[in-house]
């Protein structure tokens, strides 16, 4: 902000100084003073039509609001004076007074704005007797997402997402004053691949996402910041799990992937791919060691990798660049490609090595690119050439590492079925049980991104690292402690901590 | 030193109050034995599956949910039961209700016996007066674990 | 002979019957006169048929229980010392019953035959040998159980018993000193007579320092609660840690045979054994002139009904005893003995010397 003026201004007798066009409450909110509101957000235009942040201005003879004042230089702000607080109360008070008691029952419970500022601000004893609105309780407006008339505050963030972020401007608001109530036009649903964020945006539990609703309760839920790896965008990403309690055997570990902010790269929103991205996680995990396809119960795997270092040491020093090959893939952090670099290129001296990953989908211009991996620039930065393995490749290989199952997605079974049978010695180290599983001598079950840590490179270039978010299962490690054990086993030191 | 002196009254006070009981009690069995009812008996204990015990209003016994109007537990499945508990013995699993009014409704509700230690936080919290202790049930011995988890929202 | 042998036999047989039944009775003693004292019932739901019987079942069932419960021992313990250590317990016990007169001779098919199994004339030191050799049943269970617990539990029950023979050793000298005799019939005879022409003469009345002596010294022989520093039931860990169904039944049942050995030797010693006061072989003699006569048969009812009415109350007398103070603590034990009970029972002796010699 070096280069744009700034202003300086009071707010609650501390000096704040702001860039010059912003709003109080921005400038309040990075002073470190909390002014509470609804319908402000800060990726729109401010539309002042909650009322609750107002604030009281030196000078002005009447209460203003935050949201939408923008800061001047000298301006002496009050967020704390009683007339500010009895506002506060009166605006808490006509919100509730039409908002029903479904805290319960609501999944917004424990994350709901409304609940937290009444908490804070509000707290005085309903004085409201008279019958309230009964409205829909059950509209489903499309993709997934459920909307409960009673609970809308109508703070219009959903109408002006869809008009404003996606363009599509499925939602608006209908009928005026007591009967104003938001809805979808005639019978076209919201139908957008970032509904999903309405759900986040809602201060309420107007909007909440089938996928979620019921589920589980939201202070059940520990919230870790991950990177999406589901393609080279890197939205920041929130995994939202429970581990163990309150059900003993609950059916989700992650029950629902939210937006991440990170402003250089996905602002506020992800896409609903990423929010799928919790069955990417949970899903489809193997439950152990497979050997041909079947489990092995109880086999550590770092027993099962010495199988692995035997047949490598297996082939004589000069034969390796012709008789071992590598597939990796661009899920791999960073961090991992450079030990596999060090590993298989200055290490085991091979050149075989190749990238195989899930096809590639359509850029919607928005955030969603077209590369469906997270890390294809980091792949490139390691110094790695991605591209595909022929069959040939494979075929004339003793010994066949394949990191990810990839492969499944660019060769049909049965041509990999008969190339593999070629092969001695074949290992898969895969996140995801599949069809590969049962080709393979071995099939290590690994972690996914977000049960590791590390760094991945974006679509622009943006480095992000991210810490683990969840606890791998049982018997899954991530990319890099393969690697790392496996160069133990070789004899090689890749300069890293020994895991082994 | 110990006083001697005071130790053997002790001794002998121990023996004294002792062997009243024994005697008084000892009376009032012999007296019932040969029909003589006296209002005192011989015993404060309760002669527990044939006579039993009045519990008290507030006494807190096995949980139950209480029913709708048409049967169904009134529960809405907030879970705050099962965020209170100390004991985590609560399992509630949710879905959603066909009617829009009660909106969310238990597809499971297990209380887990050996677990729970009746402390009755459950009750106070529930928003909606659903989960109550009052059925007078005591008698929660089980032969199995599988036995002590109790589905509460199927009757 | 052969008609000596037989009536020996029955004799032993008799004996032994009447301990084992007072012992298993006294199982359910404990539990109802516990259970009286402290307002309860106590058990009684045993029944037979639908009888209950004020739960005098409860020994039977518990017996039973007992009996078919698995013999276990532990793998690392020492099997045939494991089962030889509760026998060791219980057979010195039961043995020193032989020596206890029960009551006067009788005549039958012209016969004398003393109500006693043997008339040993060393009865006293027969008794309190086998009492001290049953510090080897517990010495053997704590070291066959291989359990440090086990070993120390065993090895503080040895000491204790090993310092209270003292005491109790001490306190029979006195005794012996006024009845010059070791047998104990010979013992009961003596207290047939009169003190003062109208107390019995019974040990209690010639030794009251010598009864105190030897009741706590006994009481600590048995290992029962304020003394039961060996097995310390569930607080300190016991000699018996590793014992099991009936090996423990046996432990168990030791301990109420004890109970019963010290009634039968503080009767004997110091209660006239079955002398009942004033009865004579031709009946009751007041010492203000009047009298009853008693048919012989009588007599002798009337004495073994005294010697059992005597053993009875001291055993209820040492569960009241049991159930109404707590245990002591280990060096409080060791006190009470080395400190308090053998300087008594060597004032007892010094005490009975001076008024003997100055008669």
């Amino acid at each position: 902000m070096s280069g744009t003026k700034t202003v300086a201004l009071t707010i609650d007798g501390r000096a704040v100084t702001a860039p010059e066009g912003a709003n109080i409450l921005r400038a309040a909110e990075q002073a470190g003073i909390d002014i509470p509101h609804f319908c402000y957000h800060p990726a729109f235009a401010a539309e002042g039509n909650c009322r609750m942040c107002l604030v009281e201005i030196e000078g002005l003879p009447k209460l203003e609001l935050a949201c939408s004042t923008p800061v001047r230089e000298g301006l002496v702000v009050r967020t704390a004076t009683p007339r500010v607080e009895q506002a506060r109360r009166d605006v808490l008070e006509f919100l509730l007074a039409d908002h029903p008691l479904d805290c319960p029952v609501c999944d917004k419970a424990g994350e709901c704005q409304l609940q937290d500022h009444y908490d804070r601000y509000g707290r005085f004893p309903g004085r409201f007797v008279e019958a309230k609105q009964k409205k829909d309780k059950l509209v489903r407006i499309g993709r997934g997402l459920v909307l409960d008339r009673e609970r809308c505050i109508l703070c219009a963030r959903c109408v002006r997402f869809l008009r404003n972020v996606t363009g599509t401007g499925e939602l608006g608001v209908f009928e005026r004053g007591a009967r104003a109530e938001i809805g979808i036009f005639e019978d076209v649903p919201v139908d957008n691949a970032y509904a999903g964020n309405l759900v986040d945006i809602c201060p309420v539990g107007a909007i909440t996402a089938e996928d979620f609703r019921f589920q589980t309760r939201a202070w059940f839920l520990a919230r870790k910041p991950s990177v999406c790896p589901l393609c080279s965008r890197g939205c920041a990403i929130v995994v939202e799990s429970v581990t163990g309690y309150p059900l003993p055997e609950a059916k989700r570990r992650v029950y629902r992937v939210t937006a991440g902010q990170n402003p250089a790269v996905n602002g506020y929103w992800i896409c609903d791919l990423g929010r799928a991205g919790r069955h990417d996680i949970d899903e489809g995990r193997p439950a152990g060691l497979l050997r041909k396809g079947v489990a092995v119960d109880g086999e550590p795997w770092q027993k099962a990798l010495a199988e692995v270092t035997a047949a490598i040491k297996a082939v004589p020093g000069s034969d390796r660049p012709a008789r071992i090959a590598v597939v990796l893939n661009a899920r791999l952090t960073c961090e991992e490609l450079a030990r596999a670099k060090a590993l298989f290129v200055t290490g085991l001296g091979l050149d075989r090595i190749s990238f195989a990953d899930r096809t590639p989908g359509t850029a919607d211009g928005l955030l969603v690119t077209a590369e469906r991996v997270p890390n294809s620039r980091g792949a490139f930065a390691a110094g790695f050439d991605p591209r595909l393995p022929t069959i040939e490749e494979l075929t004339g290989a003793t010994v066949l590492l394949v990191f990810g199952s990839g492969l499944a997605a660019h060769f049909s079974e049965e041509a990999l079925g008969r190339a593999l049978a070629a092969v001695p010695s074949k290992f898969l180290f895969a996140a995801h049980a599949g069809p590969l599983d049962r080709l393979f001598d071995l099939a290590f079950p690994l972690a996914v991104p977000a049960e590791k840590s590390g760094t991945y490179i974006n679509v622009g270039g943006v480095r992000q690292s991210f810490e683990r978010a969840l606890s791998p299962p049982a018997g899954a490690v991530p990319e890099g402690e393969i690697l790392t054990c496996l160069a133990h086993g070789l004899g090689l030191n890749l300069g890293d901590f020994d895991v082994c | 030193m110990i006083n001697a002196w005071k130790v053997l009254r002790e001794i002998a006070r121990g023996a004294a109050i002792t062997s009243r009981h024994f005697f008084v009690n000892m009376t009032f069995h012999t007296l019932r034995l040969f029909g003589v009812k006296t209002k005192r008996r011989g015993a404060v204990t309760i002669q527990y599956p044939e006579v039993r015990k009045e519990l008290s209003p507030r006494h807190r016994s096995l949980h139950r949910l209480r029913p709708r109007e048409d049967g169904r537990p009134s529960c809405v499945a907030c879970m705050l039961c099962v965020t209170v508990c100390p004991s985590e013995c609560i399992t509630v699993e949710a879905a959603e209700d066909p009617d829009p009014e009660v909106q969310k409704a238990p597809t499971r509700f297990i209380v887990d016996l050996s677990r729970c230690c009746f402390c009755g936080f459950c009750v106070e919290a529930c928003p909606v007066d659903a989960i109550r202790m009052d059925t007078g049930e005591i008698r929660l011995a089980a032969t199995e674990r599988s036995a002590l988890e109790r589905p509460l929202d199927k009757p | 002979m052969f008609a000596d042998v037989l009536i020996i036999l029955v004799k032993v047989v008799l004996t032994l019957m009447w301990t084992l039944l007072l012992a298993l009775f006294l199982t359910w003693v404990e539990r109802k006169e516990s259970a009286v004292m402290q307002d309860r019932i106590g058990a009684n739901r045993a029944s037979v048929f639908g009888l209950r019987l004020f739960g005098l079942f409860q020994p039977f069932a518990d017996a039973i229980k007992m009996l078919f419960k698995e013999d276990f021992a532990p793998s690392f313990a020492q099997r045939t010392l494991h089962w030889l250590a509760p026998t060791f317990s219980f057979f010195f016990v039961a043995v020193t019953m032989v020596a206890v007169p029960f009551g006067d001779t009788v005549r039958l098919f012209g016969r004398r035959i003393p109500l006693q199994v043997v008339d040993l004339n060393a009865a006293l030191l027969f008794v309190l040998a086998m009492l001290s050799l049953g510090i080897y049943g517990i010495l053997v269970s704590g070291w066959a159980s291989s359990n440090r617990f086990a070993l120390i539990g065993s090895l503080r029950g040895a000491a204790q018993l090993i310092s209270y023979e003292v005491a109790l050793g001490l306190s029979l000298v006195g005794l012996v000193m006024v009845f010059p005799s070791l047998s104990l019939a010979r013992i009961v005879e003596f207290q047939g007579g009169l003190l003062f022409g109208v107390l019995p003469k019974w040990g209690i009345f010639l030794q009251p320092l010598g009864f105190v002596v030897f009741y706590l010294a006994g009481m600590a022989e048995t290992k029962r609660v304020p003394f039961d520093m060996p097995e310390g039931e569930s607080e300190i860990i016991g000699f018996y840690t590793e014992y099991g169904g009936l090996k423990f039944g046996l432990f168990m049942f030791t301990d109420f045979l004890e109970v019963i050995v010290l009634s039968a030797l503080a009767t004997t010693l110091f209660f006239g054994g079955w002398q009942v006061p004033w009865l004579g072989d031709g009946g009751f003699a007041f010492p203000w002139g009047a009298g009853i006569k008693v048919a012989p048969w009588g007599v002798t009812v009337l004495r073994v009904l005294s010697f059992n009415l005597k053993v009875l109350f001291f055993c209820w007398l040492q569960i009241l005893t049991r159930w109404t103070y707590p245990r002591f603590r280990y060096d409080q034990v060791m006190d009470l003995g080395w400190k308090v009970l053998v300087p008594l029972g060597a004032v007892n002796i010094l005490a009975t010397g001076l008024v003997l010699a100055a008669r």
